[in-house]
C-alpha cells in the first residue's frame, strides 16, 4: 500500500524563517502562521481545524546531522 | 502482515560552497500523537536510525495537556549540542494505515529548532521492519 506524497515545500517557501505552520492536509493549505506555536494552534481552530498538521519553517534551512 | 509505502520529503538547502541550489530527501511523513489524557497532536515525523529513542520538540508536551516537571528525565547528546534534558512519557503514535504504537517518547528543547520529531530505535525500530531505498525516494515500513 502506497502512502499519498508529502510535499509541503511550495506551501512553506513564502512564509517567515522560524515561524510555526497549521496546515489543513484535507485542503492542502496553510490555515494560519505565527511566532509562538500555541497560537498558530489557537488560529487554526478558530479556522474549524480541531486537528491541523503543525510544522516549522526553518530557521536557517541547513543540512542536519541529529 | 502491513506493509506501507511512503515518499521521502524534499526540503530546499540555503545555497552554499559546498551544496549550491541543494534540495535534501528525507524519510519524513506525518504522526497524530495520543496522550494518555485522550488529547492529541498532529506533526511531522523523521525516521532517524541513528536515534536512540524517540523525542518530539517540549513545546508538544503542553499542547497535549502534559506537564513535564512531572514526568521522568535523562540528558540526551546529539550532533551541535553536548547535552539536552528530556523528559519522558508513554504515548501513542499514529501513522495512518494500521501503523500505531504506544511507548515512550521524549520532549526536548533540542527538537525546537526543527519543530518535528524523530522516530528512533527504543519506540520505533524495534517494533517495526523498515526499507530505506534513496534512490528511488521511497521508504517501506512493515509490521513483522
Amino acid at each position: 500500500m502506497a502512502s499519498a506524497t508529502l510535499d509541503y515545500s511550495a506551501l512553506l517557501k513564502d512564509l517567515p524563517p522560524g515561524a510555526w505552520v497549521a496546515i489543513s492536509e484535507e485542503k492542502n493549505a496553510v490555515i494560519a502562521y505565527d511566532a509562538e506555536i500555541r497560537s498558530v494552534v489557537a488560529k487554526a481552530k478558530e479556522h474549524g481545524e480541531d486537528l491541523p498538521l503543525i510544522v516549522r519553517v526553518p530557521s536557517q534551512p541547513v543540512c542536519l546531522i541529529l | 502482515m502491513l506493509s506501507i509505502e511512503y515518499k521521502f520529503r524534499p526540503s530546499l538547502i540555503a545555497p552554499s560552497a559546498v551544496f549550491p541550489g541543494h534540495i535534501v530527501w528525507r524519510p519524513v511523513t506525518n504522526a497524530t500523537l495520543v496522550a494518555s489524557n485522550g488529547q492529541t497532536f498532529r506533526c511531522s515525523v523523521l525516521l532517524d536510525t541513528g536515534a536512540d529513542h524517540c523525542a518530539f520538540p517540549a513545546s508538544f508536551a503542553s499542547l497535549l495537556g502534559l506537564d513535564i516537571l512531572r514526568m521522568k528525565s535523562c540528558i540526551i547528546g546529539g550532533v551541535g549540542n553536548l547535552s539536552s534534558i528530556t523528559y519522558y512519557d508513554s504515548l501513542e503514535v499514529d501513522l495512518g494505515d494500521g501503523i500505531r504504537f504506544k511507548s515512550l517518547m521524549g520532549f526536548t528543547d533540542g527538537l525546537e529548532k526543527q519543530g518535528f520529531g524523530v522516530l528512533g530505535h527504543l519506540g520505533f525500530f524495534e517494533y517495526y521492519d523498515v526499507h530505506f531505498s534513496r534512490k528511488d525516494l521511497k521508504f517501506t515500513i512493515q509490521t513483522t
